[in-house]
């Protein structure tokens, strides 16, 4: 089997991929290290979209197309190599969480049971919260936390 | 719209977004918009945060898109959320030539 491993350690079976898609992934592939972050950008959502809307799919169901996550993550690595972002981290994650999931920090703090200025400190990236204490205040809100395969560049 | 590349200094840590963040706001602009171009190269600039005093130079990322005058309060309101995923205290939106500045959502 092969499979693309993003940076977040999701794994895509490359297999399921057809012809023409996996035609767009290579091409696209190639050009990410050839064109600057806006074209791969740019061309990569124009075609993605070409592709999925003549058979039918709605952009939204294109976003759940593990071609389109591929792509994604190999512009992002591009991106990470060329220094013009950074790879995410629990922080990210974390602060994905609180936003998503809660109407405020405080909401989030009063439901982990982690305060408001550690959180700030945490998310500010002053700080980090020790495995422990991380496990314990997700665990509360039903969450947990998991190892993945390292698979970044940069 | 410009987006800067980094997290505001004041606000939070001056940092460059998590790929993370550019993800976030090309989903919104691919499915609920139907498009947004990245313009090419990152647009350079400084401005004097009203709450530090201090000037403050930064590089952003452009990006257009074209939309009809009853769709701009939907895209308001998505900045007003990027205002939180990108840590910044206000994004610079100009629609036609008329600049305006999107605050966060009051959290």
């Amino acid at each position: 089997m092969t499979t693309h491993i993003d940076m977040a350690g999701q794994s895509y079976d490359l297999d399921v991929l057809d012809v023409e898609e996996r035609r767009l992934l290579n091409r696209f592939k190639r050009l990410a290290n050839r064109c600057t972050t806006a074209e791969y950008r740019n061309r990569s959502l124009k075609e993605i979209a070409a592709l999925y809307e003549s058979r039918g799919l709605s952009r939204r169901e294109i976003l759940q197309t593990p071609l389109y996550k591929i792509l994604q993550d190999v512009g992002n690595r591009r991106q990470v190599e060329r220094g013009e972002a950074r790879a995410p981290d629990y922080r990210d994650q974390l602060e994905e969480l609180v936003r998503t999931r809660f109407p405020t920090r405080r909401a989030f703090c009063e439901a982990t049971g982690l305060s408001e200025d550690m959180l700030s400190h945490v998310l500010s990236r002053r700080k980090h919260l020790s495995v422990d204490r991380l496990s314990e205040a997700l665990e509360r809100i039903g969450y947990a936390v998991t190892i993945s395969r390292l698979t970044r560049t940069g | 719209m410009l987006i800067p590349i980094r997290r505001d200094h004041d606000l939070s840590d001056g940092e460059l977004h998590s790929t993370d963040a550019w993800s976030w706001i090309d989903d919104p602009l691919f499915v609920q918009f139907e498009g947004g171009t990245m313009a090419p190269g990152l647009y350079t600039g400084f401005y004097r945060d009203p709450d530090t005093g201090s000037r403050v130079d930064d590089s952003s990322r452009k990006f257009i898109v074209a939309l009809p005058r009853r769709r701009l309060r939907e895209l308001r309101a998505l900045l007003e959320s990027a205002c939180g995923v990108f840590q910044q205290k206000c994004i610079y939106l100009s629609i036609g030539g008329n600049v305006e500045f999107i605050a966060p959502t009051a959290r």
